[in-house]
């Protein structure tokens, strides 16, 4: 059997009238990366909120590791191993890179049991792992987009998670940028053993990177499969293109 | 910066001291009046109370005055009606006085505690709002209920100690240092702990805090009670010191001055209200033995300017600078 | 309970409620539109209310001219507030619109502390009025059983007049509608060519003008203020501006009702429940019990929108 770290089962939130997310059910493999796609307003990021606790589904279950942890506090969701990066990036400014870290360190899946000198020194590994060892003292405000999606990932590894969900880590990055940072993901995937949820808009990097792909569209999972399934699938590139005939097209041209 | 020598290295420890050290000296020299000296540590005392919520975890609380005027009436009317609270407040030069002051100060901690966990749901702003709210909401209620207690001794709502529960000077300076060092040192412990950690990622951003592990809403409620109970106590020994309480300690000036110390030193460090309530005391001094009557005409003048040119106080500033390729942030905390 | 003493407080709180809804009025425009959280409210109210008593006893300057004058005062102070004070911290872009309004707030606190003091030091804390100008206080109308006094009378209509003239001014002129532009989207608003700091040095004006032009209501209520007077409505009219929504005039006057109004009750309430000796502190206080209740559950106000 699959192990399975987590498991939405028709998960629904809505604000007002609108649906953001509608009865969404996918599991994630532990090991797996997992990309999740979609235009603009899918509901992508709203998804990743209801997951890390920000929000309340109005309805369906969220299953990590086993234990139902639908509505419970974003903290405890965070000590529990679920760690998230920004997609519009939010370092503590007024704090330094090392520092940052400190925080993921302190009240991530170790919280309450380490001390200030190892969560400092759990920061700094991190910290270095992802190649901002020499601006470990800056102040975060200093470090340019790049070098502070960097730390948010730094930040969310130095929680220990075992499920890292990325928002848009890539997006506003220049292609060398871009490869980099998708070097970063596979190594966090494969040296450290961490399960990732990438949303992603870079079509290509994603389609690259992950194993499997979860197509969200108007809040709704319209499709999921390996990145050549879901490539293909009319009814994705249906709701990418906006049109169905154009999409035809374009799968015909493909299969060319 | 390594940890080990870290008390030798810290300025912020070496100021501590020499603040102890000054104030020690002046006691023994006897310079400075008991009561000048008081006023001083009550200064830098409200402002490291205050800095537990607003310096680090960032809520301006304009309710604070509150704290002062609970622990104020709850320490006056303790001795005032309770027998066995006045003879112990007489133990132990000021140890008494310094127990019954805990005691106020776990007054205004409780009711810090219930208000906290509703109205620390919300922010910036809004908050400070909330908290003017509750400032004169305290004022009017003791204004309308405390004359009511004893129509035949209280004039209005002051309370003033009648001979029998008067306390020696010295009594009352003891249990005012006593209170001073256990804040002051709070601060350091705060700042230095992961739970400060916590309060200042919460300042920065605390939906981000939140996500990150941070339990916001306990570590706000923490802070918040812990601020109110040293603002108590300190309140309790001010007004002892005076000889009784009257609404005015529900002023909002109080809490004026605790934000301005605050502002003026800058936030989120230890130093920033120690440096801010001294200038703020030293400055209060001149410009009133100066400019008796527009000496605080000039000090909302010092503030504005600190906001538009300094937002960062004067701690802010040091932090940014380098000294010899060290940079002082490191060393200033 | 006398039926009568309830009616003669209910009307005339809500007589204090419509005093207390326009003094508010300049609070919430700023709020809403600037995201300043006037702190001296307060002071800049009594600003007009000085002006007026001051033009009154030196030149015997007929207070109704002189109410013209505070509210060009008024105007005047809000463009160089907006200059001297706030446009460097209003103008800058932060994404956390949260240091702007607590950097706006000590700003303005600033300001509180220097204005309330220069009053203090120049009237000696002193009451100024103007004196029997008003047909005074003992003169009053009779509806029925109730019995209400000339002045309050003659500042709650005058409210209710300025009220209608401030949402006529943001309902039907171009200056208005561009303000009421910037309060609902600044981005937006600048899209389609509105000057963003343009309009809000004009909100600035208009804010702090019809703050000191309510000085005068205060001080026809009030019959004379010390710099005490703006303790007492500055924190009332934060309690309004939240119990009314940010930004909104009608919501101001009708919050003002309300608290003027339940007032009036609590007090009576008070008095006969508890001691007539608390009634009014008592009463008072209950409008700040309400302003942490509103923000609690209702934050966005009574009638605001989020």
């Amino acid at each position: 059997m699959v192990n399975v770290i987590l498991d939405l089962k028709n998960v629904t939130k809505r604000f007002g009238g609108l649906v953001a997310v509608d009865e969404v059910s996918f599991s994630v493999r532990r090991g797996e990366i997992l990309g999740l796609i979609g235009p603009n307003g899918a509901g992508k990021t709203t998804l990743f909120n209801v997951i890390t606790g920000v929000y309340k589904p109005e309805g369906g279950r969220v299953i990590f590791k086993g234990v139902d942890i639908t509505g419970m506090p974003a903290h405890r969701i965070a000590k529990m191993g679920i760690a998230k990066t920004h997609q519009i990036v939010k370092p503590f400014n007024d704090m330094t890179v090392l520092e940052n870290a400190m925080i993921g360190a302190l009240f991530g899946k170790r919280s309450g049991k380490i001390g200030m000198g190892e969560a400092r020194e759990v920061a700094r590994r991190m910290v270095e792992f992802v190649g901002l060892g020499e601006k470990a003292n800056h102040l975060a405000s200093q470090l340019t987009l790049h070098e502070k999606k960097l730390l948010e990932i730094a930040r969310a590894l130095s929680a220990e998670p075992e499920l890292l969900l990325l928002d848009e880590a890539l997006a506003g990055l220049n292609p060398r940028e871009i490869e980099e940072s998708l070097g970063l993901i596979k190594r966090v995937n494969e040296e450290m053993g961490v399960t990732i949820i990438m949303v992603e808009h870079v079509m290509h990097a994603v389609m690259n990177i992950a194993e499997r792909i979860v197509v969200l569209h108007y809040g709704r999972k319209i499709s999921e499969g390996s990145p050549e399934e879901v490539a293909n699938d009319p009814e994705v590139i249906t709701a990418y293109l906006g049109d169905p005939s154009l999409a035809l097209r374009f799968v015909r041209r493909r299969g060319a | 910066m390594s940890r080990a020598p870290g008390y030798l290295k810290s300025p912020t420890l070496l100021l501590i001291v020499v603040v102890v050290a000054y104030i020690l000296g002046e006691r023994l020299a006897g310079l400075m009046t008991l009561d000048a000296l008081m006023l001083f540590m009550y200064f830098l005392g409200i402002a490291a109370a205050l800095n537990i919520i607003m310096g680090f975890a960032g809520y301006v609380s304009f309710g604070h005055a509150v704290f002062l005027g609970i622990g104020a009436y709850t320490y006056i009317l303790l001795v005032y009606f309770v027998p066995t609270m006045n003879s112990l407040q007489k133990m132990g030069a000021g140890l008494g006085v310094f127990a019954v002051a805990v005691v106020a100060g776990l007054a205004a901690a409780a009711v810090a505690a219930t208000i906290g966990a509703v109205v620390l749901r919300l922010r910036g702003a809004f908050f400070a709002i909330a908290t003017i709210g509750l400032d004169f909401a305290a004022l009017y209620i003791v204004k309308g209920v405390v004359p009511t207690l004893n129509p035949e001794q209280f004039y209005g709502a002051q309370v003033i100690l009648p001979s029998w529960a008067i306390v020696p000077k010295e009594d009352v300076f003891n249990a005012m240092l006593l209170t001073f060092l256990l804040v002051i040192l709070t601060n350091y412990a705060v700042r230095r702990s992961g739970f400060g950690m916590g309060l200042l990622a919460i300042k920065e951003d605390e939906d981000a805090a939140e996500v990150l592990g941070v339990p916001t809403a306990k570590y706000k409620t923490i802070a918040f009670t812990l601020s109110a109970f040293f603002t108590g106590m300190l309140g309790a020994i001010f007004a002892l010191n005076g000889g009784g309480v009257d609404e005015g300690i529900f002023h909002l000036g109080h809490s004026i001055n605790m934000i301005v110390m605050i502002v003026i030193g800058g936030l989120g460090t230890v130093s920033g209200p120690i440096v801010g309530g001294i200038i703020y005391y030293w400055l209060y001094d001149l410009l009133l033995i100066h400019y008796p009557g527009l000496n605080l005409v000039i000090l909302g003048i010092i503030v504005g300017l600190v906001v538009l040119f300094a937002p960062e106080g004067i701690i802010g500033i040091l932090r940014k600078l380098t000294f010899q390729g060290v940079r002082l942030r490191e060393l200033l905390e | 309970m006398d039926v009568s003493i309830l009616a003669i407080n209910v009307v005339s709180g809500l007589m204090w409620g419509c005093v207390l809804g326009v003094a508010a009025i300049g609070l919430t425009l700023l709020w809403g539109v600037m995201k300043v959280v006037n702190l001296a409210h307060g002071e800049l109210l009594l600003l007009g209310g000085y002006a007026i008593a001051w033009l009154y006893v030196t030149y015997g300057l007929n207070p109704l001219v002189g109410a013209l004058a505070a509210l060009a005062i008024g105007v005047a102070a809000g463009a160089a507030i907006y200059w001297a004070l706030l446009h460097k911290l209003v103008g800058k872009v932060d994404i956390i619109t949260l240091r702007i309004e607590m950097s706006t707030l000590l700003m303005m606190f600033a300001l509180s502390i220097a204005l309330y003091n220069v009053y203090s030091h120049v009237t000696r804390s002193e009451p100024r009025g103007i004196g029997l100008w008003h047909v005074g206080p003992t003169s009053v109308v009779k509806f029925g059983p109730v019995a209400v006094q000339m002045n309050h009378l003659f500042a709650a209509v005058l409210a209710l007049f300025i009220t209608i003239a401030v949402h006529l001014f943001l309902t039907r002129t171009m200056v208005g509608k561009a303000i009421r532009a910037v309060m609902q989207d600044s981005q937006a608003a600048a899209l389609v060519g509105i000057d963003p700091v343009k309009i809000k040095m004009f909100t600035a004006m208009l804010a702090i003008g019809v703050t000191a032009l309510s000085g005068f209501l205060v001080l026809l209520y009030e019959s004379s203020i010390i710099p005490g007077t703006a303790y007492k409505y500055a924190p009332l009219g934060f309690v309004i501006v939240v119990l009314g929504g940010l930004g909104s005039i009608l919501g101001s006057f009708i919050g003002g009702v309300i608290i003027g109004v339940v007032y009036g009750l609590s007090k009576v309430i008070v008095a006969e429940l508890y001691s007539p000796m608390a009634s009014d502190p008592i009463a008072l206080s209950t409008a700040f019990v309400i302003l942490v209740l509103v923000l609690l559950f209702k934050p966005e106000g009574l009638f605001g929108r989020r």
